[in-house]
């Protein structure tokens, strides 16, 4: 076989060295930032080589000596709030998920396409269009501006991905396990949680991932649900002001604490994100 | 008392009819073949039979007590299923031992190891024990998968094409181990399977489906002696019996295209369109012309190491027959044959239900 010519290998890489730098210079630019001094912040060219300062981070996770500034714009309760919400709504979602999905895998009941199309369309509405119906909803029951009220949320919209994804890795484990289990003397409630939960357990993280992120970085709910108590650190972020302007610097250490458990969590599921995505959302043979 | 026995089973999955009224029994220490092409309701009836699937109409009796609603686990019967067997996540040794770890037929540890170790050395994987599941070959897989079954004494063995994906030679140590496990046990056994020779192997009675539908259930003799359907035809022998389609009248069978005319005693009475069956074996075949004779056209030939297996065309029709090497027909030869009406079976054109006897007056 002919080896290709060198000119071959030179567009590919020329595009994909101008697309790194439009998608990771932004990130690059806010790491940096992050650890600037307010005098680093705004000089030209961008200064490389700097004394690294915290107070950012410092603020965001409210110690040290930035403890009350950060107070007053209130980054480190929103970080509390948006780890719970997070944290809380990706387990609901994941376990009622994983029942739901199992159930759909295994069992056949009326309505049970039309619960599944249900389920994928919760993820298809835009936030917006439903918005004020929940807001108005939410003011009602008192549920407004409450972290369980934003857990609610979190968990109804990751719960029908969650599902779809389960009902996927559930479909690939053969239903001759159950059977097996059935004929030779245990229940089926026995078998699902011995035998076929320890086989989707790859799955299991998977799905946690997704909706980790999607919990992680929802706006536009809790932007109108939680103004200020309930407050998530990326509604908090879209508006932090301080006393003395825009504090740019814990904008930034905030910015990068979004990102980091974003990277993490696609990192460690990045193997099943294909399988996820093709087997739960494509499934084997639709619904 | 029978110790399974299955009366009028249906089942449809979704508009589609898998099962359209399968009856059937099986005795103590009864080795039973469901004997069927593919598609034809055997996994069905199986799942049905062991509570993994539920019936839409019908009953199952086992000792005489219905269990048609009854969990699997009260019915007492163990399966191997034709492809996946195995919990993956466990060794060898733990998925042979896994029903006497169960609630249900639990069985001190030291038992369980005596078991295993006896049921693993019957099946010669005693040195497999330790491995995990994906360490084992396809056949080493379905040894274990036997001897799960065979660490328990269920009321009935219920086996889905178990040996269908084994090589020749391993397959006819499993068929003796079933025989010898029906001796010294008196087991019960329903063995589903596509093929005849290893449905004629094993089985005291071969039950043939097709279409959801039992066609017959009776011993090989009989089936052969005395088929009540065309199906039955199609489904026993290798190669299985010879259909041409005809045309009974006045008490003669034309062949479809003008084929011989026969006069079987089957056909009187009998009109309209019918099915003229004969076992190949009674086929007369010759390489060259005689008186009663009709010529037909080697099309086909199959050399079979000890014999060889020939198929004639004539007209629209065509059957398989196997001839032994000597009698010289080679591929595109012609050659010359008679349909013997004394051994002809006639079958209804559109029911496929036999139509009187063949025999001679």
């Amino acid at each position: 076989m002919r080896s290709r010519p060198r000119s071959a290998f030179l567009l590919p890489a020329v595009v994909l060295t101008v697309y790194m730098v439009y998608s990771l210079g932004p990130v690059l630019w806010i790491a940096l930032s992050s650890i600037k001094g307010r005098q680093d912040l705004f000089t030209l060219p961008p200064r490389l080589i700097f004394t690294p300062d915290f107070a950012g981070y410092q603020a965001v996770f409210g110690v040290g000596a930035a403890r009350d500034s950060a107070a007053a714009i209130g980054l480190s309760q929103a970080l509390v709030n948006s780890i719970v919400v997070s944290v809380a709504g990706t387990l609901l979602a994941t376990v009622l998920g994983t029942l739901a999905g199992y159930a759909a895998s295994r069992f056949r009941f009326p309505g049970r396409d039309d619960f599944m199309f249900f389920a994928l369309s919760t993820r298809m509405i835009p936030p917006t269009a439903v918005l004020v119906f929940y807001h108005v909803m939410y003011s009602r029951v008192g549920l407004s501006d409450t972290v369980g009220g934003l857990v609610l949320v979190t968990t109804f919209i990751n719960l029908g991905l969650a599902t779809w994804i389960m009902k996927g890795f559930f479909d690939g484990v053969p239903v001759e396990v159950e059977a097996i289990a059935r004929i030779n003397g245990y229940s089926r409630f026995w078998a699902f949680r011995r035998l076929v939960l320890p086989m989707v357990r790859g799955g299991i993280a998977a799905t946690a991932g997704f909706c980790f992120i999607f919990a992680w970085n929802e706006y536009s709910f809790a932007s109108i649900l939680a103004t200020t108590k309930a407050n998530t650190l990326p509604v908090r972020l879209s508006s932090a002001m301080g006393a003395t302007g825009i504090e740019w610097t814990q904008i930034f250490a905030a910015g990068m604490v979004l990102i980091v458990p974003v990277v993490v969590f696609f990192y460690l599921i990045r193997r099943h994100l294909l399988m996820g995505m093709t087997f739960g959302v494509l499934g084997k043979g639709g619904t | 008392m029978s110790v399974l026995a299955v009366e009028g089973l249906t089942k449809s999955h979704g508009r589609r009819p898998a099962l359209s009224g399968v009856s059937l029994t099986v005795d103590r220490g009864e080795i039973v073949a469901l004997l069927g092409p593919t598609g034809a309701g055997k996994t069905t009836t199986l799942g049905c039979i062991a509570g993994l699937v539920a019936p839409d109409g019908g009953r199952i009796l086992m000792n005489g007590r219905d269990v048609t609603r009854a969990d699997p686990r009260e019915r007492d019967v163990t399966m191997v299923f034709e492809g996946f067997n195995l919990l993956p996540l466990l060794s060898a040794y733990d998925n042979i031992a896994f029903p006497l770890r169960s609630p249900v037929f639990r069985q001190p540890a030291a038992e369980v190891d005596r078991r295993v170790r006896k049921a693993a050395a019957d099946l010669r994987i005693g040195h497999l024990l330790g491995r995990g599941v994906d360490q084992l070959s396809g056949g080493e897989r379905q040894r274990v998968a036997v001897a799960r079954a065979l660490v328990r004494e269920p009321r009935l063995y219920l086996l889905d094409e178990p040996l269908s994906a084994l090589d020749l030679k391993l397959r006819e140590a499993l068929q003796e181990e079933l025989r010898g496990l029906q001796r010294d046990r008196q087991a019960s056994i329903l063995y589903a399977t596509h093929d005849f020779h290893g449905a004629a192997a094993v089985a005291d009675r071969i039950a043939l489906i097709a279409g959801g539908r039992i066609l017959q259930a009776a011993p090989l003799e009989r089936l052969i002696a005395d088929p009540a359907h065309v199906g039955v035809g199609r489904l026993i022998g290798s190669p299985a019996m010879a259909l041409f389609a005809a045309r009974a009248e006045g008490g003669t069978v034309a062949l479809a295209g003008g084929g011989p005319r026969l006069a079987p005693a089957a056909a009187r009475g009998a009109a309209g369109a019918v099915t003229l069956g004969l076992w190949p074996d009674d086929i007369v075949l010759a390489a060259a012309p005689a008186d009663g004779l009709t010529e037909g056209e080697v099309y086909a030939t199959d050399f079979r190491g000890m014999d060889r297996a020939v198929q004639v065309r004539f007209g629209p029709h065509a059957f398989r027959k196997v001839v032994p090497l000597a009698l010289d027909l080679a591929q595109g030869a012609r050659c010359w044959f008679a349909l013997p009406a004394a051994a002809a079976f006639l079958f209804d054109g559109t029911t496929g239900l036999r139509l009187g006897t063949g025999e001679q007056e």
